[in-house]
């Protein structure tokens, strides 16, 4: 029930991390320049509840989260109650609860042998080692495999982007048809699917990835049940090692037990349950399974005060060990590639607000939130843009999208403070820069004779405007002189929206184009002397 | 790629595709055509109106009012059970008042007009170049369909239909739908100043009336303008100049590009209100590459005096 309700509240806030579809705002909306558009939900509500997201953003940005207090009382209830997060309210672990147990692949005593404690359990510690030594070092990489930027990062960007591609095609097929129904039904179709699966035909570059890696980690509940949340999940085992003092335990009574196994087959942390079997705390969900399915009444959980510390985590030196030395040697292997030191991609454009590289890379966790709530989908995750270090963080491309003028969506869903929350006003009037254009002369309308086109200098948002005509002569392809309007960049001006590459006619690589120099955040990738 | 001869089943698919589209603009054109000759009818002359709200307190609604009863009252627009589509240029997602958009108490004031006149449904529709949540949010037109209750269309691109605009540039091009079936259109511009074609004004709205590949337009944009000018020919053009952008246009940004005229241009000849219009940034219709080509074109006139010319000031 819990899981249910939990499973549907983090959809349901996943979807409503877009702009709100109450379009009717007030007019003092429309007309007090001061007020910004928000969400109506607090979509980060789940990232706020997640301990681990907020412990590796202190250690490694030394910022309070806003909103910590939920996993700060996460970590309370852990104390009192072991891994109740994992196996009540965790999203994920629900999804992998439904895949493991939703008519199981495994039968009987093969159930009951992938039941059992297994040594790679001792992997999750490791992982988590890892996250917290990388971040104490500058990089955080939690939220490569934080179950709920996990799961917010593929439901955003491939799960229901690519039911929604499927249905989008469906239904521009169904418009095109010449029957009348058929159109009704098409538009009546989309008005009810856009506001759940995004406007238009979301694209997100690596989603691809993203989805497979998906679609793998619940294949693998085939093999062994909740195999994540045994196996992989670093949150699980930060969890686990508060377990040890929960005051509900387990208490066995070995002389009831008739060794039928039933606990051991239902159980889902693989925590030894069995009396005979010492009680692993730590692995376990909490999900009552084995109280409820012994028939003797030999396994039962109780309130037990005072409290006293069960079995320590089995975690292993070998992990303690693997996970600090990977947890020093990711974050000097991600600075190697000389992006944070030397010079950044020019087209690692970053959403506006966002901190300084070096701060960026301890905040953000790739959840990818700000992509999610992207009016113009313009924000992706990167492959390769950001090296290493900055895999799946959040870079703009502006083929897909532009950043709109006056929105600031980006920094204000964003959970950990990656992306600084601005107002519009802040962000026209500072004015927050995020990169800076220039053209392409070779490719460019007017500049290589080939017409009139002022599509880049029309879209400017600034005022005055970066993008300045300059009446002038160029040579056309035949030959003649011809008199046409030449578009300038002012970087005096230019913010780096990029609504000029996006709107330039020229498509694919077009001929004004955005890149990083310039950006705001970065002293070292100034241009101009003084702005 | 189109070396193998074209297959019988192709030939047949591009003659149903030929004949489909052929038969939909025919459907589609055939009420524009009948409004026409039911004016000829009624009225040979063609109106301009020019309405000036010299008061500094006057109500743009009430101006909107005069304006339309200074022409013949609404009725004569608009008929009891008729569809009326509005075409605002809501292009921008721009606070009202730095006037790269209509402004909401115009659009209201004329959807309202339409909703007493009997209007069956008023249907606000503009293909805009911001995202439209943000558009409808930020220029105010998503509370005028709130408040009245017309709808406000989403520029999705399953409703962009190809249609044979029968230009003298263009041939077939995608147009939004909705403003094309209804039996009324109401061309709803904002006055601004645009770097390529001189001035935004009616005309140029159509350019937020068609999908595709609206950037490259501009590679001609004049005859362009005329040409979407001629397939949508509205029932009537009322410019909104209550504000208009005399700098950094089209999308401005900044307060010191607007200039206050407090003036709305109201005629059933779209050359004429966009030459009227001119006037207010003192230019010469001339002067502006598509008002000189609508007249060639004979979409209309600037030649006022042929017209019923009427001022109405409050």
């Amino acid at each position: 029930m819990s899981q249910a309700f939990f499973l549907i509240l983090f959809i349901f806030l996943l979807v409503e991390s877009r702009l709100p579809q109450d379009i009717y705002l007030d007019y003092s909306v429309a007309l007090n320049a001061e007020q910004d558009i928000d969400l109506d939900y607090p979509v980060k509500f789940f990232f706020q509840l997640d301990p681990l997201i907020w412990i590796t953003s202190f250690i490694s940005g030394h910022q309070w989260t806003t909103g910590f207090g939920w996993a700060l009382g996460i970590i309370i209830l852990t104390f009192f109650f072991g891994r109740i997060f994992c196996g009540f309210i965790c999203p994920l672990g629900t999804l992998h609860h439904m895949a493991s147990y939703i008519r199981p692949a495994l039968k009987k005593q093969r159930m009951i042998s992938a039941n059992q404690k297994h040594a790679s359990q001792k992997f999750k510690y490791f992982l988590l080692i890892l996250f917290l030594m990388a971040a104490l070092l500058g990089l955080n990489l939690t939220g490569l495999l934080d179950p709920i930027a996990f799961l917010f990062r593929s439901l955003a960007l491939a799960v229901f982007p690519g039911i929604g591609t499927g249905i989008k095609e469906l239904l521009d097929l169904t418009a095109q048809s010449d029957i009348k129904i058929l159109n009704y039904i098409s538009y009546g179709g989309e008005v009810l699917v856009s506001p759940v699966f995004g406007y238009g035909y979301k694209a997100f570059t690596s989603a691809w990835f993203i989805g497979i890696l998906f679609l793998f980690i619940l294949f693998l509940n085939r093999i062994r049940p909740r195999f994540w949340c045994r196996t992989l999940c670093p949150l699980g085992a930060l969890l686990g090692l508060f377990a040890r003092f929960s005051i509900l335990r387990l208490e066995k009574n070995p002389e009831k037990c008739t060794n039928c196994n039933l606990c051991v087959l239902s159980c889902q942390g693989a925590a030894s349950p069995v009396p005979g079997q010492e009680w692993d705390a730590s692995e376990c969900m909490f999900c009552f399974n084995c109280f409820n399915s012994c028939p003797e009444k030999a396994v039962v959980f109780k309130l037990g005060w005072p409290p006293h510390v069960s079995k320590k985590p089995d975690m292993g030196r070998r992990a303690v060990l693997g996970g600090l030395l990977a947890g020093l040697s990711f974050p000097l292997l991600g600075r190697l590639d000389g992006r944070l030191h030397h010079v950044s991609d020019a087209r690692l454009i970053r959403p506006p607000g966002s901190l300084p590289e070096k701060d960026f890379l301890k905040l953000c966790q790739r959840c990818g939130l700000c992509m999610k709530a992207c009016p113009t989908n313009v924000i992706n995750p990167t492959l390769t843009e950001a090296g290493m270090a900055g895999f799946w963080t959040p870079n703009l491309i502006m083929t897909q999208g532009y950043c709109e003028y006056t929105c600031t969506l980006c920094g204000g869903v964003c959970p950990t403070g990656a992306i600084r929350k601005l107002s519009g006003k802040e962000k026209i009037e500072t004015p927050i820069r995020i990169g800076s254009a220039y053209v392409d002369r070779g490719r460019c309308l007017p500049w290589s004779g080939n017409g009139p086109c002022i599509v880049c200098e029309e879209h400017c948002p600034t005022s005055p405007k970066a993008i300045r005509l300059i009446q002038g002569t160029s040579l056309s392809p035949a030959g003649k002189k011809v008199n046409v309007k030449l578009p300038y960049v002012d970087l005096k001006s230019c913010v780096g929206c990029g609504i000029c590459e996006y709107k330039c006619p020229v498509k694919g690589k077009p001929a004004i184009r955005v890149i990083a120099a310039g950006e705001s955040r970065s002293v070292a990738n100034q241009i101009l002397l003084e702005l | 790629m189109n070396c193998h001869p074209i297959t019988r089943r192709e030939s047949i698919k591009k003659l149903f595709k030929i004949t489909g589209s052929l038969a939909l603009t025919g459907v589609m054109t055939c009420p524009f055509q009948k409004t026409i000759s039911a004016w000829a009818g009624s009225t040979n002359k063609k109106f301009i109106v020019e309405g000036i709200g010299q008061n500094p307190e006057y109500s743009v609604k009430a101006l909107v009012e005069k304006v339309f009863e200074a022409a013949g009252g609404i009725q004569k627009f608009v008929s009891r059970q008729d569809v009326v589509v509005i075409k605002p240029n809501i292009s921008w997602a721009r606070h009202p008042d730095l006037a790269a958009t209509t402004h909401p108490e115009v659009l209201k004031a004329v959807v309202e007009l339409c909703q007493e006149a009997g209007a069956k449904k008023v249907r606000i529709a503009d293909h805009t170049i911001h995202d439209a949540r943000r558009c409808f949010a930020i220029t105010g037109a998503g509370m005028v369909a709130k408040k009245t209750g017309a709808d406000l269309v989403y520029p999705r691109s399953s409703l962009m239909r190809n249609m044979k605009l029968q230009g003298h540039r263009l041939d077939v091009w995608p147009v939004f739908l909705p403003l094309v079936e209804a039996d009324k259109i109401i061309n709803l511009p904002v006055a601004k100043v645009h770097s390529l074609s001189g001035l935004t004004l009616g005309m140029k709205n159509w350019i937020g009336a068609v999908g595709g590949r609206r950037s490259a337009l501009h590679q001609d944009i004049h005859l362009t303008i005329v040409d979407l000018a001629q397939f949508f020919n509205p029932t009537v053009t009322l410019i909104d100049a209550t504000r208009i952008m005399v700098a950094n246009g089209p999308s401005g940004g900044s307060r010191s590009d607007v200039a206050v005229s407090n003036r709305l241009i109201l005629s059933d000849d779209p050359v004429a209100a966009d030459a009227k219009a001119a006037g207010l940034f003192n230019l010469r219709p001339q002067d502006i590459g598509f008002i000189r080509l609508g007249e060639k074109w004979g979409l209309g006139t600037t030649e006022f005096q042929k017209l019923r010319q009427t001022q109405v000031i409050i």
